[in-house]
């Protein structure tokens, strides 16, 4: 990658700059105002009453902040427990096993360039990276549902045992930086292939394996469609929850109640986010453009 | 793979590559047996189960009653059913409304994030941040901010003009669902765009300022040309997924409502888009034969826009420059 890192350049601080410099930071601090503005907008909603977030005309912030929404979202009666335990189930095992299966999957097809037919097969991954998903999901459900595997979490285990192109294209981007070296002491060592993957490749693969657990796992527990038309309202997700909404048994809405489950459902992915920003947003860039 | 092999030393004969050959494809071919079955269960089984599909009647439940109907299931979709036309024409006007709306904000984006000045750390994460979100909470924040009655756009245009009460998400939803799909984009093509930046070597742009070429010059000259590969990695992911968008206008239609978790409430006619057709064909009216071969005309589609964009790539996409 050729991330160069910019050399601050020392000039002395001519009025020209300084003007230059506060229309920069101008635009950059304009540019985050705009951007945030609807998440803040969440955040103010979900602690109004429902009286104050219909009123008209609106009213912009609440008289009281209602902090017992948040308490009100995790009360026992709306078992969002349940749901956050399925939909962190689905996610870990699903991107657990992904990851196994891709991260072999791209070991080979990165160290093993002399092996027959390697070259057909990889030139499968690299087609299936662009064919677009619509074609295999609803077969895949009619599939699925004959074998009786709707309504189970059976789905999700299999594409993890599956693989996938992106996360194999992913792991094979990353070992190709890995020096030939390396494997070959190994197997001078009595190393076998296995053992060199286990020992030598994975635990140097943490940067890829951080974007992959995070890319995995948000997928799956920001995923609204799969759930609706695999599981039932007795084992979904938290996703549908969020959608269908806190309902009190008339079927009315409490809608700031479900605003700050929203929040509550957003926040795992924002603090992983942050913890690993730094590989993410490099392990994009890298699986899409190089190669 | 024979165990005896594995012990054969530096020494020991004329046959060690070619036996070391085997035992290497033997391993290529175990460490990649997960990703194999896949392809075969999970791709070619189910796009030929699609296919086959797509020539009956399949309703999801009864195989014993499945006629086989040929090929009507297609003419089906260009004679006799406006609404998958009509649904085709939205997607096209929504990609050509969303595509370049995405790209080139967040090519601006990018160009801001690349400047000379501190703290830009802190941009590119709050710029990012409304990738993170996931859709079903994406919907709601829109959702109160563009509602008719309690959302913060009418609120604000209160404040000049009082009374105001647009639905944006009836009367501007294609536009509506636009900007949704753009601020959860953005992030996605800033970082890509900004790492292309980032890789166009500093000496290039110094030297063009040396030969006094203004901001504006090297812009074009320069900037443009080197980061056409970017675009265009850019452009076909935009286009692959534009024409698979269907989850923000159906969910925007059925969110909050007791049945969020279907298709039975029917998106705003400027949104209903080729996927929000087929899919409630598919699981409101249990039509799986007809579905599946209105997908595979989309898929058709898709994939030869697909072949288009590679074709005219060699014409304006620059490829002189070096590896990496």
């Amino acid at each position: 990658m050729a991330t160069q890192t910019i050399a601050l350049r020392k000039r002395p601080a001519s009025p020209r700059k300084v003007v230059r410099l506060t229309f920069s930071y101008g635009l950059l601090i304009l540019v985050t105002l705009l951007i945030s503005v609807p998440i803040i907008w969440l955040l103010v909603t979900s602690i109004k009453t429902d009286v104050e977030y219909n009123v008209w005309p609106i009213q912009f912030l609440p008289k009281v902040a209602q902090w017992k929404n948040y308490a009100e979202v995790f009360a026992a009666k709306h078992h969002i427990f349940r749901y956050a335990r399925n939909s962190l189930f689905l996610a870990m095992t699903f991107t657990l096993l992904t990851i196994i299966t891709s991260s072999l999957g791209g070991f080979a097809f990165s160290r093993f360039q002399d092996v027959p037919g390697r070259n057909k097969l990889f030139s499968i991954v690299i087609a299936l990276l662009i064919i677009p998903g619509l074609v295999t999901v609803i077969p895949q459900f009619i599939i699925f549902s004959r074998l009786g595997l709707t309504n189970t979490y059976w789905p999700w285990i299999l594409w993890g045992l599956g693989a996938s192109a992106y996360y194999i294209f992913m792991f094979r981007q990353f070992f190709l930086s890995f020096p030939k070296e390396l494997e070959d002491a190994a197997e001078v060592d009595g190393c076998n292939p296995f053992r060199i993957y286990l020992q030598i490749f994975l635990p140097n693969a943490k940067p890829v394996l951080a974007t992959a657990f995070i890319q995995g796992f948000s997928g799956v527990w920001g995923d609204w469609y799969l759930p609706v038309i695999y599981l039932s309202s007795k084992n979904t997700t938290l996703a549908i929850k969020i959608a269908t909404g806190y309902i009190n048994p008339q079927g009315h809405i409490y809608v700031t109640i479900t605003l700050a489950a929203c929040v509550v459902y957003i926040l795992p992915l924002i603090l992983m986010f942050f913890l690993g920003q730094k590989h993410i947003l490099r392990g994009m860039v890298t699986s899409g453009i190089k190669g | 793979m024979s165990m005896a092999q594995s012990h054969v030393q530096q020494t020991g004969s004329r046959h060690r590559p070619m036996s070391r050959k085997r035992r290497r494809t033997a391993w290529f071919y175990g460490f990649i047996t997960p990703w194999l079955l896949g392809f075969i269960f999970l791709w070619i089984i189910p796009l030929s189960v699609g296919f086959l599909t797509s020539l009956t009647d399949y309703d999801g439940l009864n195989l014993a009653t499945v006629k086989f109907l040929g090929l009507s299931n297609y003419m089906r979709v260009l004679t006799a059913d406006a609404d998958a036309l009509f649904s085709f024409g939205q997607t096209l006007k929504w990609t050509v409304l969303n595509l370049p709306t995405w790209m080139t904000l967040g090519f601006i984006l990018a160009l801001i994030l690349n400047q000379d000045v501190k703290g830009l750390g802190f941009f590119r994460t709050a710029y990012y941040l409304p990738s993170v979100v996931p859709l079903v909470a994406l919907i709601w924040i829109w959702k109160i901010v563009l509602d008719r009655n309690a959302g913060l756009v009418n609120a604000m245009l209160n404040l000049i003009r009082p009374g105001t009460a647009i639905n944006w998400l009836a009367v501007y939803a294609l536009q509506g669902l636009t900007v949704i799909a753009v601020w959860s984009g953005l992030g996605w093509a800033m970082v890509v765009f900004l790492a292309g930046l980032q890789g166009i070597s500093d000496e290039l742009l110094e030297a063009a300022r040396i030969d006094g070429a203004n901001t504006l010059q090297i812009f074009g000259y320069i900037t443009i040309p080197l980061m056409t590969p970017v675009i265009f990695f850019v452009l076909v992911n935009g286009l692959i997924g534009s024409f698979q968008q269907f989850m923000v206008p159906q969910l925007l239609a059925s969110i909050g409502g007791g049945a969020a978790a279907g298709f039975t409430q029917v998106p705003p006619r400027s949104v209903y888009l080729s996927m929000v057709h087929i899919n409630r064909q598919i699981f409101n009216f249990q039509r799986f034969g007809y579905g599946i071969s209105l997908l595979w005309l989309l898929f058709i589609i898709v994939a030869a826009l697909t072949v288009v964009v590679f074709k005219t790539s060699r014409f304006w996409v620059y490829t002189d420059a070096k590896e990496k």
